[in-house]
């Protein structure tokens, strides 16, 4: 039997190569933390229920996406049919750092029309021993691209849920005001099946989404 | 008829019949020999594809990639003249990991091989550093398509193979390799490399820019499937379920992430046994293998359970009777599109 819920989002969890993207959903989706995985080729997917309000639940699909650069013109494939983003770099690792500004810019050229609404993660906060990227830095990153910043430990399950359930209600609240619309042809966002509910506000729109570049 | 014997890897015993002399007594003149060389090719290819004998694998797959030439005069030059090859590389080029041109994939190599399937072996330093070299060598000298996860994968079956020759445990994965003498482990790691490129030779558009060879074979896996089995094809569409989602990592893994690793190796015994086994052949398997799960797929009725289930093929407790299934219907498909390609054409 189907759950029942509000709305569907799809998201994507992007960033360089061994950050920890698959960890940090299988800890999201499965609980659990494994030591040792395959790195993730093309793209996997993944599913949760997450209950943003009592009663309010929304179905997430996850899309998690390969790092490496060679699987770009798979990954980016992605991008367009998503209405949220997870933007991993890992902080003991520099390079991840100075890659986000290459990923936005990424993710930017082929999610036209539509945009994503990303926040940044930085990922393995549990080896804060080797920490290469202060907070204060990530954060300022974060504020001069309109994003939020989190801090995240797959190992430790630090902020897991946080991070995804700040992010789903970021996007609710934006569908609920009307800045983003659920549309044909578009798979970002899809409305729910509730039961003796009329979704007023939040009811489809079949317009042109609005696009919030 | 031709069966493997106890000795059968030296191929020069496999006999027609009976009563016919071995065949290493046509070795009498160039010509001769050569004759009875490519009849015992094809002999070795079609006893190899129903799968081979454990004692003989080793010897029987550097036959058939074409690593060992099938005369067995030949063989130990041959043998060492590739080693001598490959180690004047890793004297030649191992050192450059570290400059500024190769560090990024050497970087990759070095953090893709612990975090691989968790195979007891690989995780061993002396094996470590074995796949590392022999990736990190084969991805500059092919710098059209350089490292490409999943390639790594790749490595393990020769590997594994290999070293069977030369451990005593029946599990390969609980060997000790630093028990093993380095002037072996040196053998193995050589003959791996050499029987690695041969396979990527065949593929290697699989990795190059834009992966085209995997796009151009999920398409024809699509293709393909609409044919044999339109109601699962059907199916897949009506839910959204596109083939590029589940497939993409049958082809660029050639299914090594979707059964356990001895069930790779008896595949790859047919695969090494048909021409083009690992670009042509495979994508009959993966036809076969799709169509193997129709009666789950027909039950699920949403895209999200669709695509968890075939990202999540239930193959753990898989065997050779059921690679030796698939291998038998992708033969069967394989032999009904060949001569016929408009055969099943809507």
């Amino acid at each position: 039997m189907e759950a029942i819920w509000l709305y569907q989002f799809r998201l994507i969890v992007i960033g360089d190569s061994t950050v920890g993207k698959s960890c940090l959903i299988r800890r999201f989706t499965e609980g659990r933390f494994a030591q040792v995985s395959d790195p993730t080729v093309g793209v996997d997917f993944f599913s949760r229920l997450v209950e943003i309000e009592p009663g309010k639940r929304i179905k997430l699909q996850i899309w998690d996406t390969a790092g490496q650069e060679r699987f770009r013109s798979i990954t980016r494939a992605y991008y367009r049919n998503s209405v949220g983003g997870l933007l991993l770099f890992d902080i003991t690792n520099r390079r991840s750092f100075q890659n986000v500004h290459e990923w936005l810019e990424e993710t930017k050229v082929h999610v036209q029309p539509y945009q994503i609404v990303f926040v940044l993660v930085g990922h393995k906060c549990d080896l804060d021993t080797q920490r290469q990227v202060t907070r204060h830095e990530a954060e300022k990153l974060a504020a001069a691209y309109g994003m939020k910043y989190i801090e995240t430990s797959a190992r430790d399950a630090i902020n897991v849920e946080k991070a995804f359930t700040d992010l789903t209600r970021d996007i609710y609240e934006l569908v609920k005001r009307g800045d983003i619309t659920i549309q044909e042809g578009w798979e970002g966002v899809k409305s729910g099946f509730v039961p003796n509910v009329v979704h007023s506000s939040e009811e489809v729109v079949k317009s042109e989404r609005r696009c919030l570049c | 008829m031709c069966r493997w014997s106890p000795n059968a890897a030296r191929v020069a015993v496999c006999r027609r019949s009976p009563n016919a002399a071995p065949v290493a007594v046509c070795r009498r003149s160039p010509n001769a020999a050569d004759v009875a060389m490519c009849f015992l090719a094809e002999e070795l290819r079609k006893l190899s594809w129903s799968g081979i004998p454990k004692p003989v694998r080793p010897m029987t797959w550097k036959l058939l990639s074409g690593y060992l030439p099938a005369n067995v005069d030949r063989r130990p030059a041959t043998l060492q003249r590739k080693q001598k090859e490959y180690f004047a590389f890793i004297e030649h080029y191992y050192d450059s990991r570290n400059d500024d041109v190769h560090q990024d994939t050497y970087r990759q190599i070095h953090i893709d091989i612990p975090r691989m399937s968790p195979e007891a072996l690989i995780l061993q330093p002396k094996v470590t550093e074995i796949f590392e070299r022999i990736l990190f060598i084969w991805a500059i000298r092919h710098p059209a398509s350089g490292y490409v996860q999943g390639i790594n994968d790749l490595v393990t079956p020769f590997f594994v193979v290999f070293m069977c020759e030369h451990i005593e445990e029946e599990d390969v994965d609980a060997a000790d390799v630093s028990r093993v003498p380095a002037d072996v482990l040196r053998n193995v790691e050589a003959d791996t490399y050499w029987c690695m490129s041969k396979l990527l030779d065949g593929i290697q558009d699989n990795y190059t820019f834009a992966q085209p060879g995997i796009q151009m074979k999920v398409k024809m896996l699509e293709e393909l499937v609409s044919r044999i089995d339109e109601q699962v094809h059907r199916h897949l569409d009506q839910h959204e379920v596109r083939y590029l989602q589940f497939a993409f990592r049958w082809m660029n893994n050639l299914l090594m992430r979707e059964v356990p690793l001895h069930c790779t190796v008896r595949l790859w015994d047919t695969y090494q046994s048909e021409p083009d086994g690992f670009s042509h052949f495979h994508l009959y398997v993966c036809a076969a293998f799709l169509v193997r799960w129709r009666k789950e797929i027909l039950e699920e009725r949403d895209f999200q359970e669709l695509l968890l289930f075939l990202q999540n093929l239930p193959t753990a407790h898989w065997g050779n009777e059921d690679i030796s299934l698939l291998l038998a219907e992708a033969y069967r498909l394989k032999f009904a599109f060949a001569d016929a390609p408009n055969h099943y054409k809507k």
